[in-house]
């Protein structure tokens, strides 16, 4: 390879400007959205926010159902990834990988209707519960809630959390290995290290996710008791057509997880600049022995069937309807509305998960290229926001300030997919963060020494160790737009449905049993999703690490 | 990758029909079990298009409230030539937009419970909010509101949400109706037996109902007949209340600022005839809005007949339904 003297994309302000221009973009999106409703509205009377019983029973119930979602889901993921890194190869881990990535992204009215399956009052747990153990369980009211939360995040945050731990620095997992450390002693020296730059930024993460939850939890929360902040701003708009009670609790809403993601953004995420160089791994003597093995095998195979059980339950009640999706005449052939629907929505999905991927990128570069941390914080912070402004405000927003133009149908569809890719882009920045800031000071001042600036850089420092969590975070982007309902169902679709979009219209008119094999479709196909982007990630770097790490050397055998 | 992506997208995007300029489009703004491949919509199009010289399109949103609000935020620049899928719920606030226009219809075709005589607003199908059992689990299902507020708190029933779902909305009216100023009492009694009050009729029905949660649930009197004709299976019956049932009315009208009123027009009159309601009973699964004589399915004859159709009319419902809803509210949280 010959360098030329200026590389493409090699100016500084190339590292900085995009990402900082999407910032602002985000910024200015959520300002214009939030600003056009209380504009259009009268200001909004603040002190009755804190005089209405009501709204204070609201605000405290979101944050209370939130942070106990966090806590449990943190408590589940944090064992299961260090298991997971010490065991690093047994029959199924892929495939359990694959469930972890799964569950965030399936739509919330299928995972319920498997969560109930299994949980619910005539679920197969709660008959086991019952019978055997003599325990009465049940799943409506904050027990619900909570479950669906853990079964939505705890995989995805012991994904991430795996994913850092995996990249520890080796030359401290091989001191470690070498000193035959215990697991305390591990865990101090190596995965808390590893672990602790990602866990607020996480915290945060699963935090707006639970305090921004809608459907499931009045699904399963038993009553009016049970009210998030966006059941009461649905309600206002909606409801009451209130936009001025609307904007406010969103602005509520977004002061509260907007001040978690600045306390996450100043104690952890600008920490994660851990050295490493790329050495064979070694992975610790802790997973070794017999014991642990059997330890590890056990409680990975409880957390297992945790995910399995509903998605069992999914399939089950799927297969009936299969029949007439897949075999219309008797013949193969795949039912034509099904067809088109998965098309359309790959259509949407495919591309708005690379334009979220994309757009993640440059703000993370764009956080590396300036040394001033008030502008990383910002930067950080403002890539959230997505989460944080609930959609139906938002989408209120901007429908009040591109009156005329909207609602085309070829317009709706970029639209639709513009959205989407905004609103998987605090997923993926969440998954490049680590890998991208991992790069060791040394390797930089080489680079910087050697000239390898702009695309070169990209190509041949970045890449080759971005490859997996790209492809992870891309499976991600597009899985995440693939399962969603709201936005299509916000701006309205045209006559030809998404797949979610299909799957609500059967539901609405009774087809039930087509409407099961949707979801069932919807689940396989995320399923394939997952698999053929891990695929695609991991093809080369697997057969490097083949030949030189001695990770995949036959162990010694110890029973 | 990149590529495959976008030239998806690209089929997709031209896969939407171009629209031929020479005739007129009739855009509806409508909801999506009326659109639906399987719904009313595609062939009541393909009728109403045989009898004009034009193309009628439909433009889905999630329900009748977000076709009002959708109305409301795109006032009078709106494409929408004619609105379909609003209720008797949601008609006094899209009247309030000023935003519709009279009909000018012959409504005397109209066969409904009650007298209907709006100027704005067209009837093109009814039904009665009904709580509907699961035989199988519950033989004797309370045959009464006051008999299922006074039945044990082990009998579960499934609601939904006033706020969020229009069912849900009904059963508070209804309530209203029957118990006027003792509802909130009455709700308070029936708290212990809801199991829990879901969002929109569909996560109610479909992740919870049919799953054999609770034997009873909030939905509509005709909701058996689609069961029965459709799925062959007699397991779900609504049951009929003495106290009478709350009635629903699905509306359409015109938009004040469409260019294609006269089309709109002719469309609101089409929408009573047997061309257009004859698809309502098994595709819509509620009651045509005029009398179909032969043609009403023979499952609609097992369905329950009301006492006493109940029912506050739209203005009323629109005074009071936010007071009515923070009594709900305060009975249910209390």
């Amino acid at each position: 390879m010959k360098l030329r003297p200026t590389a493409p994309f090699s100016h500084p302000a190339w590292r900085l400007l995009p990402g900082l221009g999407i910032a602002s973009a985000l910024l200015l999106l959520a300002t214009a959205g939030l600003g056009a409703l209380l504009w259009e509205a009268s200001l909004p009377d603040v002190s009755q926010l804190w005089g209405s019983r009501y709204l204070r029973t609201v605000i405290t119930f979101t944050v209370w159902q939130a942070f106990l979602s966090v806590l449990l889901s943190l408590l589940v993921a944090v064992p299961v990834a260090r298991m997971l890194a010490r065991q690093p190869a047994f029959p199924g881990r892929g495939g359990l990988l694959r469930l972890m990535e799964l569950s965030l992204v399936l739509p919330s009215i299928v995972a319920v209707s498997g969560l109930v399956s299994v949980y619910g009052r005539q679920g197969w747990f709660t008959g086991i519960a019952s019978d055997w153990l003599n325990v009465s369980w049940n799943i409506y009211g904050i027990n619900g809630i909570v479950l669906a939360h853990v079964f939505f995040n705890a995989p995805l945050a012991a994904r991430i959390l795996l994913q850092a731990i995996e990249s520890a620095p080796a030359s401290q997992r091989r001191a470690a290995a070498q000193l035959g450390l215990g697991r305390w002693w591990y865990w101090r020296a190596v995965e808390w290290p590893a672990v602790r730059p990602v866990l607020p930024g996480l915290a945060a993460l699963v935090f707006t996710l639970c305090f921004t939850s809608f459907a499931i939890v009045m699904t399963l929360g038993g009553g009016p008791s049970a009210t998030t902040i966006e059941v009461a701003i649905y309600q206002a708009l909606r409801f009451e057509f209130d936009g001025s009670q609307a904007a406010l609790l969103a602005v509520v809403q977004l002061l509260i997880c907007g001040f978690l993601w600045w306390l996450a953004a100043r104690y952890g995420l600008t920490a994660s600049l851990l050295p490493d160089r790329r050495v064979a791994s070694h992975s610790s003597r802790a997973g070794r022995s017999f014991w642990s093995r059997l330890t590890d095998g056990l409680a990975l195979g409880v957390f297992a069937l945790f995910l399995v059980m509903p998605l069992a339950a999914i399939l089950l009640r799927g297969l009936p309807g299969m029949g007439s999706a897949f075999f219309p005449q008797g013949s193969f052939s795949v039912n034509p509305a099904l067809l088109d629907a998965t098309l359309r929505s790959l259509a949407i999905a495919l591309p708005a998960g690379l334009m979220s991927v994309g757009a993640a990128l440059l703000i993370l570069a764009s956080g590396t290229a300036t040394s001033r941390s008030t502008i990383r914080r910002v930067t950080d912070v403002t890539a959230y926001l997505p989460l944080m402004i609930p959609p139906l405000v938002l989408g209120t927003g901007l429908f009040l300030l591109f009156r005329p133009s909207l609602g085309n149908s070829s317009e709706g569809l970029v639209l639709v997919t513009l959205i989407n890719a905004m609103m998987a882009l605090p997923f993926v920045l969440q998954m490049l963060r680590g890998p991208l800031g991992r790069l060791d000071s040394a390797s930089r001042q080489q680079a910087d020494q050697l000239g390898i600036l702009g695309w070169y850089r990209w190509r041949w420092l970045h890449w080759p160790r971005m490859r997996r969590p790209l492809a992870l975070s891309m499976a991600y982007g597009t899985g995440l737009s693939l399962g969603d309902f709201g936005v299509i169902a916000l701006f309205g679709s045209p006559g030809q449905p998404t797949l979610p979009v299909l799957l609500y219209q059967q539901l609405g008119s009774y087809r039930v049993d087509a409407a099961a094999a949707t979801g069932l479709w919807l689940v396989l196909l995320l399923l394939l999703l997952f698999s053929v982007f891990n695929l695609l990630g991991a093809s080369r770097l697997s057969l490097r690490r083949t030949a030189n790490s001695p990770r995949t050397v036959q162990e010694p055998e110890h029973a | 990758m990149l590529t495959r992506a976008f030239t998806l997208l690209f089929l997709t995007l031209i896969a939407v029909p171009a629209f031929a300029q020479s005739t007129p489009t009739l855009t509806i703004y409508t909801h999506p079990s009326f659109a639906a491949d399987w719904g009313p919509g595609p062939a009541v199009k393909d009728a109403f298009e045989k009898t004009c010289d034009c193309q009628v399109r439909y433009v889905v949103l999630s329900s009748g409230g977000d076709i009002l609000q959708r109305l409301r935020l795109e006032g009078k620049s709106t494409q929408a030539d004619l609105v379909l899928g609003l209720d008797t719920g949601t008609m006094e606030n899209s009247r309030q937009t000023g935003l519709l226009g009279h009909h000018e219809t012959d409504l005397s075709a109209l066969d409904l419970p009650i007298n209907w005589q709006d100027p704005v607003f067209v009837p093109y199908d009814w039904g009665y909010f009904a709580f509907v059992y699961d035989t199988e689990q519950l033989p004797n299902p309370p045959e009464s509101l006051d008999a299922l507020i006074a039945a044990p708190d082990d009998l579960k029933i499934i609601i939904q949400d006033p706020r969020t779902s229009t069912p849900g909305l009904g059963l508070l009216l209804w309530m209203r109706h029957v118990y006027g100023d003792q509802a909130s009492a009455m709700w308070q009694q029936l708290k212990d037996k809801i199991l829990t009050t879901t969002k929109s009729w569909s996560d109610g029905y479909y992740s919870l109902f049919m799953s054999g949660e609770a034997p009873l649930i909030l939905s509509y009197s005709t909701s058996p007949a689609y069961h029965m004709a459709v799925d062959n299976t007699d397991r779900y019956q609504a049951v009929a209340f003495e106290e009478g049932h709350y009635l629903q009315v699905e509306v359409a009208a015109l938009v004040q600022s469409s260019d294609h009123k006269e089309l709109a027009r002719d469309f609101l009159e089409f929408m009573l005839t047997p061309d257009f309601q004859r698809h309502i009973p098994l595709k819509n699964v509620m009651y045509p809005a005029t009398d179909l004589g032969d043609e009403l399915p023979e499952v609609f004859s097992h369905l329950i007949q009301p006492s006493e159709a109940r029912y506050f009319d739209p203005k009323t419902v629109t005074d009071n339904r936010r007071q009515w809803l923070n009594e709900w509210l305060d009975a249910m949280t209390r």
